[in-house]
């Protein structure tokens, strides 16, 4: 993908120039005492920090271009998507994060593998500029998908468990009384992506078009990537929440087919 | 005695929620015998783990510790599945599920055996005192009182031994509370079912007959026979109220 017009670097002195409108929010929240301005100044130098470091994290691992490096900046947004999928739970769920590690590496390596090595068809498979953005988008999405799923879930196994137990006492096994309630949180946790498909485009240009585009790419181009990151984020968040509320409804379940109600 | 359908053996059950939590008790070395087509209800205040030991007889719960055994079996050697059928529960609240009274009593896992043709539906309706065109009627517009009734002919179909009630009357106006029980009472006699049940509700307790179990804080306080019309009654009535033991009752 080579840029066609010249990107406009940013200075110091520009960045400076943004956080002005900063200083317009921090203004208008004094002049109405909404107490916002410290969390106001903390998220703006956190942005900064935060930023900076992946900024020079990925420059390194760009220039290093090594599959190892790759594989554990992978590991870790992995791993904080994990966190992140498990933490909105009401309960905890015992073995919950094994459970959303499990369903999110897997979802994830299969549709990273396919658009990669298949779709794209990168060479070599670990060139950062590809893998990295396009697992952030995957994870970031399949993380959202899964906590909605996995809340939805406990909620409703919480609130139907004498309908499941009412199944069970008719002699259904574990699995089918608790179908409903995993047919429930798969479509809570999948409208967003659907939802998403049917306005792309239309109600927001989707951030890495944009940002394709603000990189000097043709809008074609950047399109058709779009394209492709959308069937692609369909997939892994179908594919991800699926195997979370599959392997997460077992969780709650016995051998012997019984609800374990303490978990819930 | 001689014959006993459900034998509770020494059952004890904890919860430990989380590994360094503390285990919360709530069944206490249980233990009791009903023999075949007899009446067992058991009394006590909320919390006392009633609901949970019923559970345990089709074993909807596990137990920590100590053995049911049903039929001269141990439950564990059945499939829980089967072992569902042939215990039927009845919960307090009815669970219908969406579609007709006849979609209702026509409910079952794939493999599950069993006559469901429409002249057996008609008779189990009859058997709780409903009229065979509730059959088309959505199961959304019953009263509490039929949706109780259509749940206890849901469970007859499947040809039980054994019924578990809890607290079937407890959500029900009197009226209809009424009418459940004497479809109950009605339904141990004609089919020679084996009851145990969960009730505060003193007419079903004297219609049932048989034995009362105490339990309090998870614990078996006392097992009384209350076939002898008038004996228990008035301290049953004295327990509902104040929820401590009744004197006379025989400790166990």
């Amino acid at each position: 993908m080579s840029a066609t017009a010249s990107v406009i670097d940013l200075s110091i002195w520009q960045l400076g120039l943004a956080l002005v409108l900063v200083g317009a929010v921090v203004a208008v929240s004094v002049r109405q005492s909404l107490g916002l301005e410290r969390d106001l100044v903390i998220g703006s130098v956190r942005t900064i920090v935060q930023l900076y470091v992946v900024g020079l994290v990925l420059a390194a691992v760009f220039a290093a271009a090594r599959w190892y490096w790759v594989l554990l900046i992978l590991a870790t947004m992995t791993g904080v998507a994990t966190q992140a999928a498990v933490s909105r739970l009401g309960k905890p769920l015992p073995g919950g994060n094994w459970i959303a590690g499990l369903a999110l590496t897997a979802s994830t390596a299969a549709t990273l593998a396919y658009v990669i090595g298949v779709v794209v068809g990168v060479r070599p498979w670990y060139e950062p500029q590809y893998i990295i953005p396009i697992a952030g988008m995957i994870l970031g999405n399949s993380m959202t998908s899964a906590a909605l799923a996995g809340d939805r879930l406990q909620g409703d196994l919480r609130a139907r468990a004498d309908e499941v137990e009412a199944r069970l006492a008719l002699g259904f096994s574990g699995r089918e009384a608790v179908q409903p309630m995993m047919r429930a949180s798969l479509r809570a946790a999948m409208i967003p992506t659907v939802n998403g498909m049917m306005t792309v485009g239309l109600v927001q240009l989707p951030g890495m078009m944009t940002g394709q585009i603000l990189a000097g790419s043709s809008p074609l181009v950047a399109v058709r990537y779009q394209m492709v990151v959308v069937f692609m984020l369909a997939a892994a968040t179908g594919l991800g929440s699926w195997l979370f509320v599959r392997l997460a409804s077992g969780r709650y379940l016995t051998a012997a087919h019984q609800l374990r109600r303490h978990l819930l | 005695m001689n014959d006993p359908i459900f034998h509770v053996d020494h059952l004890s059950l904890e919860y430990r929620r989380h590994r360094r939590q503390f285990a919360v008790s709530i069944l206490k070395d249980v233990s009791f015998i009903l023999e075949r087509g007899g009446a067992l209800t058991l009394v006590g205040p909320s919390g006392s783990g009633k609901s949970t030991l019923l559970r345990c007889l089709n074993r909807l719960v596990e137990p920590t510790l100590g053995t049911v055994w049903f039929e001269g079996r141990d439950i564990r050697s059945f499939d829980p599945r089967d072992l569902r059928r042939r215990v039927a529960l009845v919960m307090q609240t009815p669970v219908l599920f969406e579609g007709t009274v006849g979609d209702n009593l026509r409910v079952r896992p794939a493999d599950a055996p069993g006559d469901f043709s429409a002249a057996r539906l008609e008779a189990a309706l009859a058997e709780v005192g409903m009229e065979p065109d509730f059959l088309q009627r959505d199961s959304t517009t019953l009263s509490g009182g039929e949706k109780q009734r259509v749940t206890i002919a849901r469970a007859l179909l499947r040809d039980p031994q054994a019924l578990l009630l809890d607290e079937p009357t407890s959500a029900l106006d009197p009226p209809n509370a009424l009418l459940v029980v004497e479809t109950i009472s009605r339904l141990r006699v004609a089919r020679g079912l084996s009851i145990v049940a969960v009730t505060h509700q003193p007419e079903l307790v004297r219609r049932l007959g048989g034995r009362l179990l105490y339990l309090v804080k998870g614990r078996v306080e006392a097992i009384e026979s209350i076939d002898e019309p008038g004996a228990a009654d008035t301290r049953l009535q004295a327990f509902l109220a104040g929820g401590s033991l009744p004197e006379g009752a025989r400790r166990t």
